[in-house]
């Protein structure tokens, strides 16, 4: 019982300090774009030349842009804390139905690379420490780091000139290099997921080359450091074959640094893949954020930079708190 | 005494050193990497010899998209041409009495006077055409200099001539009596030389000329009037360069502006490593100096360092540091600083940690007690004892930084001035060399940014495994 009262103590204390860190984000992004001597007044974005006067007043007012700093810092707070991101400045629509579709898009794209990454990494990586010490491992390793140390563009870059325009050439089809679905797209409903997978499946593919090292490495490390641990030279002992020291023993060992990693890894879904989205002009949050960014549309970019703080805040958190639920070593709240 | 010491210290780090050196040796993958970082050094330090062309002015040096010259080697691209460069020397084909014609090449006409008639001199020039392939764009530069002209006009014609004998007229002057320098510039290509000559604007006019590799022929004709007897006119022709485009060139080949593409590679290295290298120190010794301050000091030095660096993990890197480059301008040095900006928190709170159970061990207690102070007891004793961590985050922060400045430059957020890997990368995005399958265009500057980074990961990977002795086991 003192142990569950201890272990929600911390959680309410981490969940404290979290919205704390938040709050201090907001506020630097607050500071960042709309009250920075180094950039020019937000109110330059939208007010063109032509404008009469009547109608910039009315576009100050509409952006809230009237207040003196410190009501809007204020206003700025309880918007962020309740999302309520206003207008672009763009076309002045709401930030939040803009975002939606963008975010979507995204998120299917890196969500099933995430979803293929994990496993197809692990399994590896997995596989690389049950052969530890011989060639197999030394090659995976090998094009485990090539593929982590190359940069992702350059793989996209490399498949856009290999799969789009190489293979056209020789065969007569290549895969897509750009958008996200055909131009037009299909009406037929079957049609239009067919086309946005064939679409996905190039900068997928790029995505899951390139990031499938980083995870394999990864567990293999973590494994190969468990194997060596004195409760699996005790399970060695206890006469257990080598592949239940290696799944029920030394893998249960990694387990907690892995799920910290991949849900480390999830706020990227939000903002991480900006140059594939660059480069397959893939319409998502990245190609969003380097859009308003070159505008500069600072609503979007808060919201963006707000929401994706967010994320990492709670990932964060839940990393954390996995950490205390997956390894049993660890007794939370009595960590310092 | 204290001489003594400083000697026995020396030969003690001597030593550390040689068995570091002693042990990194028998690292395949680390001393394989040092020898692809030495390469890439070499490239920076010695661009300037390595390649004779201004990267930030680049010179235009083949044809767009020029493959590299050693692709001759194939059959199909056999017959390519390479870029011929030459000052014609010109000969006197129909002279005159009336005009001293100095020959060579750097011709000068003289008109002498004497009639009212019109003289006509002709001067030409061969050179020959040695590829079987036509070019796709010739062009020639030289200055006309004209002094000394008293009551004359002078025409000026330049013409080449096909292999059936047609003259096609490229450039003309006058009837005019201007002195002084006249620079000319003519490309084949040009819009108004196609349309003076009656050609579709979009033929290929040094692909007609050129057709057999055979000797051709320049004609400058020149046309003196004057009114009276006492005439005089000097024209000279100067730096002329005539200049056909290579469809190889190099070692690389060329972009899609005709610029030589290994000279922007070899000039890429310098920002990358500049970039990388800087970037990693400034982040290695904050990130140090940092935990070692919050480890030791602790209290509420610690307590505000850790909540910051609480704070720097939950900010989305990538795109606050896009932000931050735009909004203090696209140079190198805050390109840097924002880099390092991003990179001290995972080494500062690994120090920290360290330090904290260092600070508890008797050597440290022992110092204390002999009354040394804080600050150097963290210099002479806790950053000696947490250097091996430094080294390794060091060694291993470098292809970090090197990838996001080249993702920066790719992005279009580097420094306009300094040519960069990332940038090349852009400029094959952004100018059309998927279409044109400019592999020899795309391929190096993503190879060398990843081998470059390469490099750093496999020496990190050696050094790691030496001075973390706990990692042996997992060989």
């Amino acid at each position: 019982m003192g142990k569950d009262h201890v272990m929600r103590e911390y959680i309410v204390k981490r969940i404290l300090i979290s919205i704390i860190i938040l709050y201090i984000i907001a506020t630097l992004n607050f500071i960042l774009f709309q009250a920075n001597p180094m950039i020019p007044d937000p109110s330059t974005a939208f007010i063109e030349s032509n404008m009469e006067r009547d109608q910039i007043e009315m576009l100050l007012e509409l952006y809230g842009l009237k207040e003196p700093l410190h009501i809007r810092y204020i206003v700025y707070i309880r918007n962020m804390f309740t999302f309520q991101f206003g207008l672009t400045f763009v076309d002045r629509r709401p930030v939040v139905e803009e975002m939606k579709p963008r975010l979507i898009n995204t998120v299917i794209l890196l969500g099933a690379s995430l979803m293929l990454r994990i496993p197809i990494g692990m399994a590896i990586g997995i596989f690389a420490a049950s052969k530890r010490k011989t060639k197999t491992d030394a090659a995976i390793i090998t094009s485990s780091l090539f593929t982590h140390g190359i940069p992702a563009f350059f793989v996209q870059l490399l498949f856009i000139l290999f799969f789009s325009y190489y293979l056209s050439l020789w065969l007569g089809f290549g895969w897509p290099a750009a958008r996200m679905t055909s131009v037009p797209p299909p009406t037929n409903p079957l049609a239009y997921v067919a086309d946005v997978a064939w679409h996905m499946s190039l900068p997928l593919f790029a995505l899951l080359v390139k990031g499938f090292g980083g995870m394999a490495l990864y567990t293999r490390n973590l494994l190969v450091d468990a194997l060596s641990q004195d409760y699996v030279l005790t399970a060695r002992a206890k006469g257990l074959s080598e592949r239940a020291v290696l799944y029920k023993h030394a893998l249960r060992g990694t387990l907690p640094p892995i799920a910290t990693m991949i849900t480390m890894d999830i706020p990227d879904i939000f903002t991480g893949a900006m140059i594939t989205e660059f480069i397959f002009t893939w319409p998502g949050m990245g190609t969003w954020f380097l859009y308003s960014l070159r505008f500069p549309d600072y609503p979007v970019l808060q919201a963006i930079m707000f929401i994706s703080s967010l994320l990492m805040v709670v990932m964060n958190l839940i990393a954390d708190l996995i950490y205390g639920v997956l390894d049993p070593r660890i007794k939370v709240g009595q960590r310092r | 005494m204290a001489f003594l010491l400083k000697k026995e210290r020396r030969k003690i780090y001597a030593r550390r050193v040689k068995g570091f050196w002693f042990e990194f040796s028998h690292k395949k993958i680390g001393l394989f990497g040092l020898g692809l970082l030495m390469f890439f050094a070499a490239m920076a330090i010695f661009s300037p010899w390595l390649t004779p062309y201004d990267p930030l002015m680049p010179p235009r040096v083949a044809e767009k998209f020029a493959m590299p010259d050693w692709i001759t080697i194939f059959p199909q691209y056999r017959d390519y041409p390479r870029t011929i460069d030459i000052t014609p020397y010109w000969s006197v084909a129909q002279g005159s009495e009336l005009v001293k014609i100095e020959w060579g090449r750097k011709p000068v006409l003289e008109y002498l006077g004497g009639t009212t008639n019109t003289v006509h001199v002709i001067l030409n020039a061969s050179f020959t055409y040695p590829y079987k392939v036509p070019p796709k764009t010739f062009w020639f530069k030289f200055d006309r200099v004209g002094e000394q002209i008293e009551k004359t006009q002078y025409s000026l014609r330049l013409s080449i001539l096909d292999l059936e004998g047609k003259e096609y007229k490229l450039w003309s002057e006058g009837p005019s009596s201007r002195t002084g320098t006249l620079p000319v510039n003519v490309e084949s290509g040009g819009w108004e030389l196609l349309k003076q000559l009656g050609l579709d604007p979009t033929i290929n006019l040094a692909g007609m000329i050129f057709t057999k590799p055979s000797e051709y022929y320049l004609l400058l004709h020149a046309y003196f009037t004057s009114e009276t007897e006492q005439a005089s006119c000097k024209i000279g022709i100067e730096k002329f360069k005539f200049t056909t485009l290579g469809l190889v060139h190099g070692l690389l080949g060329a972009d899609s502006f005709g610029h030589d593409v290994i000279t922007a590679l070899i000039y890429g290295s310098r920002i990358s490593m500049a970039i990388g290298l800087i970037a990693a120190v400034l982040a290695t010794s904050f990130g140090t100096l940092v935990g070692v301050v919050a480890g030791y000091v602790g209290g509420r030095a610690d307590e505000v360092i850790m909540r910051i660096n609480d704070i720097m993990m939950c900010v989305p890197d990538t795109p606050l540091i896009l932000t931050l480059v735009f909004i203090f301008g696209p140079r190198i040095e805050n390109i840097i600083i924002v880099i390092a900006i991003f990179g001290w928190q995972g080494l500062a709170r690994v120090v920290r940690s360290h330090v904290l159970s260092l600070r508890e061990t008797a050597f440290v207690e022992c110092a204390l007690a002999s009354g040394a102070n804080k600050r150097y007891i963290m210099i002479k004793h806790l950053i000696p004892n947490v250097y091996p961590i430094i080294v390794t985050t060091f060694v291993l922060r470098v292809p970090g930084a090197i990838l996001r400045e080249a993702t920066l430059s790719f992005l279009g957020f580097g420094d306009p001035r300094s040519p960069t890997w990332g940038e090349m990368l852009r400029s094959t995005f952004a100018f059309g060399a998927y279409e044109r399958l400019a592999w020899w265009w795309i391929v190096p500057p993503g190879l060398a940014i990843t081998f470059l980074c390469l490099s750093f990961v496999f020496m990190g990977h050696a050094i790691d495994e030496i001075i973390n002795p706990r990692l042996r086991r997992r060989r």
